[in-house]
């Protein structure tokens, strides 16, 4: 399934249960104005999900529930138990649709018909609107509707022979009254091109604004043309063909006795209706509104000693009133209505456009069976919407995590525990069972930890989801073609880690953009395509995961980086004539390095890439970058799965303990004291005809403590920024998985320790961070 | 391309999308006496539809296409098209 339905389907369940609880809320309480605004939020939210995939049946059910909520919010309606049914049932009947989209991936075939019926009682307090008059495919029994108003666009010859023909023949014709969006343009919408798909077209009227506006402000992308079609295509047809339009149109189906009444009974409303209608394509909804307030000013008016007398003044408010009777589907004949015939109109039409809805003869209304269908499916259970998800507060899994490392803590206790055993008390047997009991104790807690860092896992392709918009609109700024191809996007990583990559990934994506990649006419120059390819790539490796970022821009030119840097002082001389390419491209990252000549908004004031290094490293990680001048730059950055658990591996220095990340240890090795050499003032020991220098760690700790002349001298060879360093040490220890707690309060300010860890003995382990330490080495030496 | 614009003449050729409307209109605007050759049009976006309606230039050829010559181009001629009590009411 499209994760992106997955996703949709899985929050549809927890908004529809919302909006249950929220709408049996509202009936015990039905002056709550929060619960209101949470029910229509919740419809809102699940109105526009819904408009991502093709449902187009969800998304106008859900519309007509939006709306009736909206006026339920604005205080223009006041919600009884009647709506409530109404409401609940379009959430029964979409949860029932749902439980076919989780298994079908579409919904049920019969989903039109069903909405219709709810969606004209949903309507309906909202002064009813000219509802699609409800297909209905079922029955053979063909549903003759009565002779709208807008059959007058047709001529009468026509419409005479045509009616002569369906009674010879017993036939029905179709008609679609359609007047498009005034901005259906915008949205790709071609109504003719629709028509023209339209089998079996009969007749076709185009309705033409009664008054086109002056040539000099006409705009071409306002549709103001509305469509008249008479077509022999079944409705099945027709709403299928007009599935995404269906706010927009009207059909009706009419046989010879229909066409024929409407021949016979005299049309003068006519003329005017060409005004309002296809002049003012207005939303039925707000038509209704104004009407009802149209029709309320009338009767103010009548009402009102001596404001209107005959003439005109009962001429302009007969007018009004007929106006509005038309917009509300009701034609009156106001022929010459003196003002008490005209307060009669007036309060019949009231009640027309009130909350509750009167049927009156000529409103095409939606047949009843449309309305009993639904009320059976929504009596239904209505299955189960989405896959079983769980939301989990973030800070439930941190606990349990947290609680899985006291679990590691506490088992690491017991192996002290089998030690002492056998030491203290000279039981063999003993230690040896506590020792079984450690190892099953063991699996659990490792399974326990797994399971737990398993729930914390996202994929990749959440923190690559902002790049899309994010390249789009700086390629658009900047004026370049810009490809974006994203894989890997399903590798996990722990949440930690995806939350904390975002922003080294936006820094090296807008570089990328800025920098590296060059404008469309440079890259003609250059004979590259006019599209540039950024790329974001995700592997899992191990213990780690990679990502690169990388673009076939311009690439990065070592000899101009190196003169930059040594312009700003970053390098010295000799750097620059000794440095390889390979460590040139490398300054890049060196604190203050920009090479953009002006600075732009977007990057370039230099903070960049050192942050990026930083922000990485701070996270376990490592960032290179290789480059080729003219083909391109690709940076990768190398995360830790998780940053939950370290490996560290425990050594003494001067008695104490201290943690050593096992990523950067390369090897430990013990030297004869005689093995030790000496540069300069460093000490070195040759290793593989390498000569790595050795950092006495006590002293870069401040830590008086000396080994004795003759002893041999253990030395762990750690890996940073790609140097070799040995690191005196007293002893080494074993390889222990500790949960890292970052240095807080007082200790906050030492930068030479990453963080804090507790250990299976109840000792507490601090872990240094060795790029600090060698800093703080240098220093003392 | 589906506008052959000329000083007085247009040919519409294939299929006139929504966005030839804009040029269309705009030359619309500005011909004196214009006159559309459809012969060779395939479709009308209802936006071209809409301007030839509100200009009514001259229509010097009728479409070949079925559609266009049955449906749309009685309403060009300019009268006696079923639109007609629409377009000529106040």
């Amino acid at each position: 399934m499209n994760p992106l339905l997955a996703q949709f389907l899985a929050e549809a369940n927890d908004l529809l249960a919302q909006v249950d609880e929220g709408l049996l809320q509202l009936e015990r309480d039905p002056g709550d104005p929060e619960l209101v605004n949470e029910v229509f939020r919740a419809a809102h939210t699940f109105k526009g999900s819904s408009g991502l995939f093709d449902f187009p049946e969800l998304t106008r059910l859900t519309h007509a529930a939006e709306d009736l909520l909206d006026a339920v919010r604005g205080g223009r309606l006041a919600l009884d138990s009647g709506m409530t049914d109404d409401l609940l049932a379009s959430f029964d009947l979409i949860r029932g649709w749902l439980a076919h989209v989780t298994t079908h991936e579409r919904l049920p075939s019969g989903a039109g018909s069903d909405a219709a019926g709810l969606i004209t009682r949903l309507r309906a307090p909202l002064g009813g609107e000219a509802a699609p008059s409800a297909p209905s495919a079922a029955g053979p029994a063909v549903l003759v509707d009565t002779a709208p108003d807008w059959l007058a666009y047709l001529d009468a010859e026509w419409l005479t022979e045509t009616a002569g023909w369906l009674s010879t023949t017993g036939s029905t014709l179709r008609f679609l009254w359609y007047t498009p969006d005034t901005d259906c343009f915008f949205r790709a919408e071609d109504p003719l091109h629709l028509i023209r798909q339209l089998p079996a077209l009969d007749r076709l009227s185009v309705v033409q604004p009664g008054t086109w506006p002056a040539v000099q402000e006409y705009d071409e992308y306002t549709c103001m043309l509305s469509f008249l079609v008479v077509t022999r295509a079944s409705l099945g047809e027709l709403n299928h063909l007009f599935r995404y339009v269906t706010d927009q149109i009207e059909i009706v189906e009419l046989d010879a006795d229909a066409i024929t009444r409407h021949l016979s009974g005299e049309p003068p409303l006519r003329a005017e209706e060409v005004m309002t209608v296809a002049v003012t394509p207005v939303i039925d909804t707000e038509m209704a509104a104004d009407a009802r307030s149209v029709l309320h000013a009338a009767h103010r008016a009548l009402t009102m000693d001596g404001v209107v007398t005959e003439g005109t003044r009962i001429r302009s408010v007969r007018h009004a009133v007929a106006a509005a009777a038309r917009s509300l589907g009701v034609p009156v004949d106001l022929g010459a209505a003196g003002p008490a015939e005209l307060l009669t109109a007036i309060d019949l039409l009231a009640g027309e456009a009130a909350p509750a809805p009167v049927a009156i003869a000529p409103v095409p209304a939606a047949p009843p069976r449309a309305e009993e269908r639904v009320e059976s499916r929504a009596d239904d259970p209505g299955g189960q919407v989405g896959t079983r998800v769980l939301k989990v507060d973030q800070e439930k899994v941190d606990r349990l995590m947290e609680l899985v490392g006291e679990l590691n803590v506490a088992k690491n206790g017991l192996t002290f525990l089998a030690a002492s055993a056998e030491e203290e008390f000279g039981s063999r047997a003993l230690s040896r069972r506590i020792k079984d009991q450690y190892a099953g104790l063991h699996r659990i807690a490792e399974e326990l930890q797994s399971a737990v860092m398993d729930v914390r896992m996202l994929p990749l392709s959440v923190a690559f989801s902002r790049f899309p918009r994010l390249v789009r609109d700086l390629s658009r700024r900047l004026g370049k073609n810009i490809e974006l191809v994203t894989e890997g996007g399903d590798t996990m990583a722990d949440k930690d880690v995806i939350e904390a990559l975002g922003d080294p990934l936006v820094h090296l994506v807008r570089n990328s953009l800025d920098h590296g990649i060059e404008t469309p006419d440079e890259r003609s120059l250059r004979g590259k395509s006019h599209t540039a390819r950024l790329t974001l790539t995700a592997v899992a490796d191990g213990d780690a995961v990679i990502v690169e970022v990388s673009d076939d821009g311009r690439g990065v030119d070592p000899d101009r980086v190196k003169h930059k840097a040594y312009e700003k002082g970053l390098i010295s001389e000799e750097e620059l004539e000794t440095l390889s390419d390979v460590d040139a491209v490398d300054l890049v990252f060196r604190p203050g390095f920009s090479t953009a000549d002006q600075v732009s908004d977007l990057s370039g004031r230099g903070v960049g890439m050192d942050a990026v290094r930083a922000s990485v490293e701070k996270l376990g990680g490592a960032v290179t970058m290789r480059s080729k001048l003219g083909q391109g730059t690709s940076t990768r950055l190398r995360l830790p799965l998780s940053m939950a658990v370290t490996q560290v591996m425990v050594v003494s220095v001067a008695g104490q303990r201290f943690g050593i990340p096992v990523d950067l240890v390369v090897e430990t090795v013990k030297v004869p004291a005689g093995g030790m050499g000496r540069v300069l003032h460093q000490d070195v020991v040759m290793m593989r005809g390498e000569v790595v220098p050795v950092i006495d760690l006590a002293r870069a700790l401040d830590m008086p403590w000396s080994l004795p002349e003759t002893a041999d001298r253990p030395i762990l060879v750690v890996s940073v920024n790609g140097q070799r360093v040995g690191l005196l040490v007293e002893q080494f220890h074993r390889e222990v998985d500790v949960i890292l707690k970052p240095m807080e309060g007082l200790l906050a300010y030492a930068d030479e320790f990453s963080g804090t860890a507790l250990l299976g003995d109840g000792l507490v382990l601090l872990v240094l961070n060795m790029k600090e330490v060698l800093g703080l080495a240098a220093r003392v030496a | 391309m589906p506008l052959e614009l000329h000083e007085e003449t247009a040919n519409l050729v294939g299929v006139v999308t929504v966005d030839e409307v804009e040029q269309l209109v705009g030359w619309l605007r500005t011909a004196k006496r214009p006159r559309v050759a459809l012969r060779r049009c395939n479709h009308l976006h209802t936006g071209a539809l809409q301007a030839l309606l509100l200009f009514r230039p001259k229509i010097s050829s009728a479409p070949a296409d079925a559609f266009l010559a049955a449906q749309v181009l009685p309403l060009l001629a300019g009268g006696g098209g079923p639109a007609k009590p629409g377009s000529e009411s106040p």
